[in-house]
């Protein structure tokens, strides 16, 4: 009895989810899609496990694909899925602070506001996987500034922080850093690149 | 932190150039405070205020008084 999987109107990538999940503990799965990047994908997924996998076109544009597991099947390495567009397990959601500021105009008034977004990105509902801090921003990091307890906070709570080494040499606080882990560009750069979304104020 | 305990007072004024004046004001004598956002249970504007212990209250109505005219200390 092949075990059926509705993945019917799923955004991509949860039908190729589920499906795996499904071929953990499963030798025979059936899966109903209804877009042809579902089906090119799980068909991926079926030969990178080692299973057969046979497509059938159902009445209103609905895909049903048997998978079996094959005995003694190779198993491949990472198949290349179609990009979803969605974007497939997307990177790090990434907050740059370039500046001590927030906006153009008054530096005054952009000192107070960027205090007020950092207090405030512990409590969002998308919470910094990374926080990244070069430029003028990397005094926020050191001792004395007013925001350190809110960076203590968000490492506490396991967002990553760097910190520009160079920026943090420039401004000759590099001893004084004291929250976050003083970085180098090609870690920020590498972090930049990944990022599935980047938020900059 | 703010929002989950009533642990803290704030400090809320009438204009954005006020909180910047105390900010000063309290930098100067050395109280500790906050800058933060205003709750969104207190107004729905894009406000900043002033956090503070309730130990600090004083320290900070003392800074304040005579040089910034209008302010409301509130329990968070």
């Amino acid at each position: 009895m092949s075990e059926i999987i509705n993945a019917k109107g799923l955004a991509c990538p949860q039908p190729v989810i589920l499906t795996k999940k499904a071929l953990d503990s499963q030798n025979d799965v059936t899966v109903l899609v209804d877009n042809t990047t579902a089906v090119e994908n799980i068909k991926r997924l079926a030969s990178s496990s080692g299973c057969s996998a046979e497509v059938a076109e159902e009445p209103g544009g609905i895909y049903k694909i048997r998978l079996k597991k094959q005995a003694g099947a190779a198993v491949a390495d990472a198949p290349g899925y179609l990009s979803c567009s969605t974007g497939a397990n997307p990177g790090p959601n990434v907050f740059v602070i370039s500046s001590d500021t927030m906006g153009k105009g008054s530096d005054e008034l952009g000192s107070l506001l960027i205090k007020a977004f950092i207090h405030t990105a512990i409590e969002l509902e998308n919470r910094p996987d990374v926080m990244i801090f070069y430029n003028t921003g990397v005094k926020f990091t050191a001792q004395g500034s007013d925001t350190l307890d809110d960076l203590k906070n968000l490492e506490a709570r396991g967002v990553k922080i760097l910190v520009c080494g160079t920026c943090a040499n420039f401004f000759n606080i590099k001893e004084k850093v004291a929250a976050g882990i003083v970085s180098n560009m090609y870690d920020i750069a590498d972090t930049l690149s990944r990022a599935g979304r980047i938020v900059q104020p | 932190m703010s929002g989950t305990s009533s642990r803290y007072f704030i400090a809320l004024f009438d204009s954005v150039s006020h909180v910047l004046q105390s900010e000063k004001l309290l930098k100067k004598a050395g109280v500790s405070h906050k800058i933060v956002p205003v709750p969104r249970e207190i107004s729905s504007e894009c406000g900043v205020c002033i956090r503070f212990l309730p130990e600090h209250r004083d320290d900070v109505e003392n800074a304040l008084a005579g040089k910034v005219d209008k302010f409301e200390i509130r329990q968070l």
